[in-house]
């Protein structure tokens, strides 16, 4: 029951996308580490495709008949970016984008492009926390027993 | 959530040590070395890792300086054959070899390093912010 209630509306949504943005954040990070490294090239999981991943998922979901089975959780695939184990963790398996300037050290950096992905993860985890607090009070206020 | 904080001081750290070497490189542009010569430059080598972190994730991430290499481009060359310290003999008697410095490259290499200090200052800050807003989730 405890799952179901994990499970239910948009919750498994928001958490994986916390998951990811948390993860991807990492890599960015990385990149802005390694801005003056000769042979660096920079890595990254496009988040168009993760969106894409867990609009599939939720389609799926939905057309299973998961509001009238109950709180069916996610199904989510592994892809050639993320991959799911066991428990439901996410690792990600970056690939190296291309497209950017090389420039004489060899090193593909491209501090605009880094900024912009820096702002809007953040954005995206922001939002994501924001909607998980609120369907967190809901909850609350259900099991509470208050109105 | 908190490694991420290790990648952006890393590449505070390297950039730090990098503005060291630079500084270095101008304050002895009229030094010699211990064996004589003139001041040969000091260069800054980076790769991507750290190796002083815990897990195999962490080390693959980040940055850390490899090395501090002297700079083997030839000295520079003024021409003074009232110098003691004139070459006597070979194709540049009269010289005297001067430290291998260029001021203008330094100057530029230490606005590029403080330019990525700052992207990596600005990283951090964002991910501080993060993991505050991650925190009021069970408030």
């Amino acid at each position: 029951m405890i799952s179901d209630l994990g499970n239910s509306g948009s919750m498994p949504v928001l958490e994986q996308m916390v998951r990811f943005t948390a993860q991807r954040q990492k890599l960015i990070a990385h990149n802005i580490a390694n801005m003056d490294t000769p042979d660096f090239r920079q890595v990254d999981a496009s988040p168009a495709s993760f969106q894409s991943q867990l609009r599939r998922a939720v389609v799926e979901r939905r057309s299973g008949g998961g509001w009238s089975a109950g709180s069916v959780p996610l199904p989510l695939r592994d892809t050639k970016e993320v991959r799911f184990d066991t428990h439901g963790d996410m690792t990600l398996r970056p690939g190296s984008p291309s497209g950017n300037v090389l420039y004489h050290d060899r090193n593909n950096r491209d501090l605009e492009g880094l900024m912009q992905d820096l702002a809007e993860n953040g954005m995206a985890f922001r939002l994501a926390t924001d909607l998980l607090q609120r369907e967190n009070n809901l909850l609350r206020t259900a099991i509470s027993q208050r109105v | 959530m908190f490694g991420i904080l290790d990648i952006s001081t890393s590449g505070m750290m390297a950039q730090r040590t990098r503005l060291t070497a630079i500084s270095a490189n101008i304050a002895n542009r009229n030094s010699s070395e211990a064996n004589g010569e003139p001041f040969r430059a000091r260069q800054v080598f980076f790769q991507p890792g750290s190796p002083g972190a815990g897990s195999p994730e962490g080390r693959a991430l980040g940055v850390h300086v490899a090395s501090v290499e002297l700079d083997q481009s030839p000295f520079n060359l003024r021409y003074d054959p009232g110098d003691p310290r004139a070459l006597k003999s070979g194709a540049y008697q009269g010289y005297v070899q001067e430290s291998n410095v260029n001021m203008v490259v330094e100057q530029v290499n230490m606005m590029q390093a403080a330019r990525a200090y700052e992207a990596n200052a600005a990283a951090a800050e964002a991910t501080r912010s993060m993991v505050n807003q991650a925190l009021r989730l069970l408030g």
